[in-house]
């Protein structure tokens, strides 16, 4: 395949991007613009005041429990983000290998659940980890005692719904990662002797990179703005970052808090990604440098 | 703030790039929440009336009779909490609306601030005179300056939420149980903005509709770190506190009351009630919340608005007003009174509604709201 490589000065080339660069400007950077403005406003009494001063953020660094909500929102999401890797990795190697002719009908059956609205799904959740719920009836008719899970409305609970509501991501992007190996390279390693062990970690799970990272990345971002599961399922108890800004944005009508957190909120995710990125290239780059060395 | 301070603040201001923005970003909200005053759904109808309002309010039993009989389409757009509401009127977004029915500090705010028109209560005369005395004209929660804001329409009072076949009704007496250790776990407070605050500022002893100092803020948040220490959860939904009320895994529900009594209540769960503690110390600790409706103050022509205001609190539009499918809520009409059944008046535990108003505070916007909710959200991250 040949590469053609086009100036950025190409007219044809600009004209395509315009359109897209537009609506990025439109509905991407402006309102962060506003919103930057608005962290430098005020609220006085339920209404916005243009006071082009920095009490919003005064207000956000002498607080230590906006800070203490932000490191737990991202200490959740990175547990969520392992918890649902862990959970998706099995679940896409399975469809992609084992599962034959039966993979449609799985893979179907796990589209239905990620269509079906989250609200539902969440809220389903409370009937099942109830104190009279039916995880604790099952578990009373095998011996235990009533009431023996007692984990609605704990961060657990809230972990649960994350994990349970995500998870569908990396399983979709490591699917598509995983039914791409070539299987030749796979029985190559075995007849070079290699265990399944190391075969799997050797090769498969190093072409299976771009799924993982790109699944992981998902759910790391929409782990960081979850509101439900912590809202339904938390009951208020370790509250997250959304949380917090919608309790400014509408409880306070603090419009300027509010705007000021959730910038705070998106340097945060926006510094964890550019971190691992830089971390996965890094890594990349050994490795690269490993393998020429053996060459 | 002064009401000065308030009429200085009004939206009222020639057309500068400040107000456009904020125009604009008012629309952005419309558009975004898919209600865009002005557009509705019968297109055919000779005036339209753009309202926001709480559930309820929006229910067809309520809204299509007076559709059908004056020739006007009514757009809705609900709000979920009053400050919220006031914010996006406040805004720009009052340029739209006709009519709002809101808690009635809020409506009562909107008439100094300008964002609804004064009434004169020589119009609604026959309306009046058939409310309860105790909501007749001059009603002062809704007056300004000798002038009204807007008419009552719903209310109820906020005390503790209990299940009877769990608890008795003498030991919620007191918000005492809230802090004590043999209930831990067991109880449940609403996130509901500043109602579940108010009740607990009561009983520590401090009246949250004063100006506070900084003594009594602390008062407050400790009351609140108590309350949150046996607290199982603070719970936003409704149905979800309803459902931990009626199995027993709530032992009583804080922050509420009638609100969330009165539609079990109605669908045979008639064991839940909710009641006013005594008062403490000579505090009273019941708060009485009401809903109000009032015309918005724009260009629009008022006058239909003006009809449906007195249409809403008619004592048969009353009555449907009353009994909605979320929410049961008493209103001030008295000749509705005679309309509701014996279950309906039991539903709204009409019995015992003077005895809550006599120990209850009439529920305003406190000075220190702002404060108030600062402590809730940091108590809250602490948890």
């Amino acid at each position: 395949m040949r590469i053609e490589h086009k100036s950025w000065r190409d007219p044809l080339l600009i004209g395509a991007t315009v359109p897209l660069a537009l609506i990025m400007i439109l509905f991407f950077v402006v309102p962060l613009i506003m919103t930057g403005i608005l962290t430098f406003q005020s609220s006085r009494y339920y209404r916005l005041a243009w006071t082009w001063d920095l009490t919003i953020w005064r207000d956000v660094f002498g607080h230590s429990h906006y800070w203490v909500v932000m490191l737990r929102t991202l200490g959740m999401s990175l547990a969520c983000v392992v918890l649902s890797v862990l959970i998706a990795y099995p679940v896409a190697y399975g469809l992609a290998t084992r599962l034959g002719s039966l993979r449609h009908h799985v893979t179907i059956l796990i589209t239905f659940a990620f269509l079906t609205d989250t609200v539902l799904k969440t809220f389903g959740w409370i009937l099942v980890l109830d104190q009279n719920g039916v995880l604790n009836w099952g578990l009373s008719h095998l011996g235990f005692e009533p009431g023996a899970v007692n984990i609605l409305f704990t961060p657990t609970a809230t972990l649960i719904g994350m994990v349970y509501n995500l998870a569908v991501y990396p399983i979709f992007t490591l699917y598509l990662s995983l039914a791409r190996i070539d299987r030749d390279l796979q029985l190559a390693a075995y007849d070079a002797g290699a265990s399944r062990f190391r075969t799997f970690f050797e090769v498969t799970l190093p072409l299976s990179r771009p799924g993982l990272y790109a699944g992981a990345a998902l759910v790391f971002v929409l782990s960081l703005g979850a509101f439900l599961e912590p809202k339904v399922m938390g009951g208020g108890n370790a509250p997250m970052a959304s949380e917090l800004i919608n309790q400014s944005f509408s409880t306070r009508v603090n419009w300027p808090l509010g705007a000021a957190l959730t910038l705070v909120l998106i340097v945060i995710g926006s510094a964890s990604l550019a971190l691992s990125a830089a971390l996965t290239l890094r890594r990349r780059g050994g490795e690269q440098g490993r393998l020429s060395d053996v060459g | 703030m002064t009401d000065k301070d308030i009429r200085d603040s009004l939206p009222f201001r020639p057309l500068s790039r400040r107000s456009l923005l904020k125009g604009l970003g008012a629309g952005a909200v419309f558009s975004a929440t898919g209600n865009m005053p002005g557009f509705s759904g019968n297109a055919q109808a000779g005036q339209s009336i753009n309202y926001m309002c709480w559930e309820g309010y929006n229910s067809p039993s309520i809204l299509d009779p007076f559709q059908k009989s004056n020739d006007v389409a009514i757009s809705v757009d609900l709000i979920t909490d009053s400050a919220g509401g006031f914010a996006k009127l406040a805004a720009g977004a009052f340029r739209d609306f006709d009519l709002v029915s809101s808690d009635c500090p809020w409506i009562a705010r909107m008439g100094p601030a300008g964002i609804s028109r004064f009434i004169n209560d020589a119009d609604f005369a026959e309306q009046y005179a058939e409310f309860y005395p105790q909501f007749r004209a001059p009603f002062a929660p809704l007056q300004f300056e000798g002038k009204a804001t807007g008419l009552p329409t719903r209310w109820g009072w906020v005390g503790p939420t209990v299940n009877t076949k769990f608890d008795k009704l003498e030991t919620w007496k007191s918000y005492a149980p809230v802090f004590d250790p043999a209930y831990r776990d067991k109880i449940c407070l609403l996130d509901w903005g500043d109602w579940p605050i108010m009740p607990l500022a009561l009983y520590a002893g401090v009246d949250p509709y004063k100006k506070l100092d900084d003594k009594e803020l602390e008062e407050i948040r400790k009351v609140i770190r108590a309350a949150f220490k046996n607290t199982r959860a603070i719970v936003a939904d409704l149905a979800t506190a309803q459902k931990g009320l009626i199995d027993g895994s709530f032992r009583c529900l804080i922050g509420g009351g009638t609100y969330c009594t009165s539609s079990l209540r109605n669908t045979g769960h008639d064991y839940i009630q909710s009641i006013v503690p005594e008062p403490r110390n000579g505090m009273k600790q019941g708060i009485i919340w009401m809903e109000a409706t009032g015309l918005i103050a724009n260009d629009r022509d008022p006058a239909i608005a003006s009809k449906f205001l007195k249409y809403i609190v008619s004592p048969e539009v009353a009555v449907k007003l009353a009994i909605t499918e979320a929410t049961c809520n008493l209103v001030p009409n008295q000749k509705a009174e005679a309309l509701f059944t014996a279950q309906q008046k039991s539903a709204l535990q009409m019995d015992y509604m003077w005895t809550a108003w006599d120990n209850s505070h009439f529920h305003t916007i406190a000075p220190n709201i702002d404060d108030m909710l600062a402590i809730w959200q940091q108590e809250l991250a602490a948890r």
